[in-house]
């Protein structure tokens, strides 16, 4: 208990909204996890539109960011630099930042603290959710086996929330941020079933968040400033053809083709 | 310094990629900077100790904030302490 002592504001305050949930407005200890968690998501709407706004100035921008992810496709380090540095430079950058993910911190560790007090002594009211399906939110996980169901639901929701999180990450650290939730399951065993519905609650958030941010900002750049990121390929490819001479007669028809086909669909993606 | 001397920040060091393998995995968020908070933390503490190293990430983190422009920053560009 010393130990966290500094943390007892947090659990304090917490029980208290806890509490407020469920003895003003009525709902189960279980529905009160999820509208906290609800609560702590809608703060940070704010910042999730920001992002959106920058992400959808950025399509503007998407034909000189993929030529700098050409220009340092095997150097990553450059190419995060200089990815960095003309986000900086065209005043926009999806990345999401670093501060709002700690704001999510204190409220799991409050309520993994409030869950585990009540565990102990536990609170008048009704512990269980969906009625008899999870049997009590203080208890481990791998006390009932709903629990075991929950975990599942867990790793669902964070691979698809970790999905929509890690867009602006590169391949091999996208893999490993979707692989490790699951080597984490024996642990979250270990965890009451409560914690579980709050992380549940989160991803869910983070996924319906994504799914709007997706429709809010078009997949396909403008196709104005696309028209000018084709032309310079053309040109090297005319470049190539120059230089191999023994090969155009194969080529010739195949590459004049191409484009116009593309072309064509893109008017019709316009329409 | 010394590796007595360097033990703290290495501490340090040590609990950022806790993080990383914990909270960060079951919390995933990017990050405007490069290199990012948690790598900067970890060259921080590496290059000034513990107390400097701990107030610069901390300061950095204040930085990551959605009205921030992002961009490129290394820990030994920092201009707190010279």
């Amino acid at each position: 208990m010393i130990l966290f002592s500094p943390l007892s504001p947090l659990e304090d305050l917490l029980r208290n909204v806890l509490e407020w949930f469920h003895g003003t407005i009525g709902l189960p200890w279980a529905w009160a996890i999820v509208a906290v968690t609800v609560c702590v998501r809608l703060l940070m709407v704010p910042l999730a539109v920001k992002q959106i706004h920058s992400m959808q100035a950025m399509q503007a921008h998407m034909p000189e960011m993929k030529a700098i992810q050409q220009r340092f496709k095997h150097d990553k380090q450059k190419r995060n630099e200089e990815l960095m540095k003309f986000y900086r430079d065209n005043n926009v950058n999806p990345a999401a930042p670093c501060l709002p993910l700690l704001v999510q911190f204190p409220v799991f560790i409050a309520l993994y603290l409030v869950l585990r007090q009540f565990s102990k002594h536990p609170p008048g009211g009704d512990l269980s959710w969906f009625g008899s399906l999870v049997p009590d939110i203080t208890a481990h996980a791998n006390a009932h086996w709903s629990g075991y169901l929950l975990l599942a639901i867990y790793v669902g929701s964070q691979l698809a929330s970790t999905y929509f999180m890690s867009t602006t990450m590169d391949k091999t650290q996208r893999t490993m941020m979707m692989v490790l939730p699951i080597a984490f399951v024996p642990v979250l065993v270990n965890f009451p079933v409560g914690l579980v519905i709050y992380w549940v609650t989160t991803n869910l958030w983070t996924v319906g968040q994504g799914l709007i941010t997706r429709k809010l900002v078009p997949k396909k750049p403008p196709p104005a400033p696309k028209r000018s990121s084709r032309t310079p390929p053309k040109e090297v490819a005319a470049e190539n053809k120059d230089g191999a001479e023994p090969k155009p007669i194969d080529e010739k028809p195949a590459d004049p083709a191409q484009p116009r086909r593309v072309k064509r669909k893109k008017k019709k993606a316009r329409r | 310094m010394s590796a007595v001397f360097r033990l703290p920040a290495y501490l340090g060091v040590g609990l950022v990629y806790l993080y990383r393998y914990t909270l960060g995995v079951l919390f995933p968020g990017g990050c405007k900077y490069h290199p990012s908070c948690s790598q900067y933390a970890i060259d921080a503490l590496r290059e000034y100790g513990l107390v400097r190293g701990v107030i610069l990430a901390g300061w950095r983190l204040l930085r990551c904030n959605p009205w921030s422009l992002g961009g490129v920053d290394y820990a030994h560009q920092q201009r707190l302490f010279k």
